[in-house]
């Protein structure tokens, strides 16, 4: 399945910055966060062989609770992800610009 | 755990250098030290076993010796213990599949904390629990002569209340209010 790791990363990048409140993806707080295929790689989704695992900038102010928050982007990925479960990791809070 | 694996290594390479330094001496007759003396050594030190042992057999081991290997069984205990415990997690957990950095816990208790009145600073720690949730050690410097106990349990109810909102589940939260004066106050002057 060439580019099947990276296609999936890809639309759930997408995904996830669709939903409102999500500012920017994470890059890892311990380890860097993204997914690699040969020599491309998708920063802030980490594809395991059971498990997508999103990390997220959030913005602030809040426009719901995180766990809300989460609960959207899951919905957003889900259809994504197939058969492997998604868990969100939101690394921080942003400013976002138009509040600057 | 990372302290009890030092203190296997340690032990080991103070023994492979206590081993190392004694086959120097004896292979070249430093200080007057020859290998045949060594088995008149060894001879001393299982003599000196074979004399620990027969004491524990007969249980005439002096006070001392019993409340050492007391102890030495004790430490090994507690070090056992620690070593089977799982690590605690990175990221504090707050429901099924959703995960907060420590950095971001800290912040929001941060900014809780300073909006609250009489609160000059603050320095918070966050530990990521295996059950949702985190535990959060707040210190709060106060200036000198405010009623502690209604800071507290207004900084309380604010840093509670802040990270509700924000959906953050809160294991334990620990205060600790420290009087300081507002020229030294490090964060702001109220």
């Amino acid at each position: 399945m060439a580019g099947g790791i990276l296609d999936l990363a890809r639309a759930a990048s997408e995904a996830a910055l669709a939903t409102e409140g999500v500012y920017s993806l994470g890059t890892g707080r311990y380890a860097e966060a993204a997914t690699y295929e040969g020599k491309e790689k998708v920063s802030g989704v980490v594809v395991k062989p059971d498990e997508v695992e999103i990390h997220i900038v959030a913005s602030y102010p809040l426009a719901r609770p995180i766990p809300e928050l989460a609960q959207l982007i899951r919905e957003r990925v889900a259809p994504e992800a197939g058969s492997r479960r998604t868990s969100v990791v939101v690394e921080d809070i942003e400013v976002a610009r138009e509040d600057l | 755990m990372r302290i009890f694996n030092r203190i296997v290594v340690v032990l080991l390479l103070v023994g492979l250098i206590a081993l190392g330094a004694y086959t120097v001496v004896y292979s070249f007759e430093l200080f007057g030290r020859k290998l045949s003396d060594l088995s008149t050594a060894l001879q001393g030190f299982t003599s000196g076993v074979e004399g620990f042992a027969s004491d524990v057999e007969n249980g005439s081991l002096p006070i001392l010796t019993i409340a050492l290997l007391v102890a030495i069984a004790l430490l090994g205990l507690v070090l056992l213990i620690m070593e089977l415990k799982p690590p605690r997690p990175r990221r504090v957990r707050m429901q099924r599949g959703t995960y907060v950095s420590p950095d971001l816990v800290r912040d929001e208790v941060s900014s809780a904390a300073e909006e609250t009145p009489n609160v000059l600073g603050s320095s918070t720690k966050v530990e990521a629990k295996r059950r949702p949730g985190a535990k959060v050690n707040l210190q709060a410097d106060v200036r000198r002569g405010e009623d502690m106990s209604a800071v507290k349990s207004d900084l309380r109810e604010r840093v509670q209340q802040h990270l509700a909102r924000a959906g953050v589940p809160l294991s334990k939260l620990k205060l600790k209010l420290v009087e300081a004066d507002p020229r030294q106050a490090k964060t702001r002057v109220q």
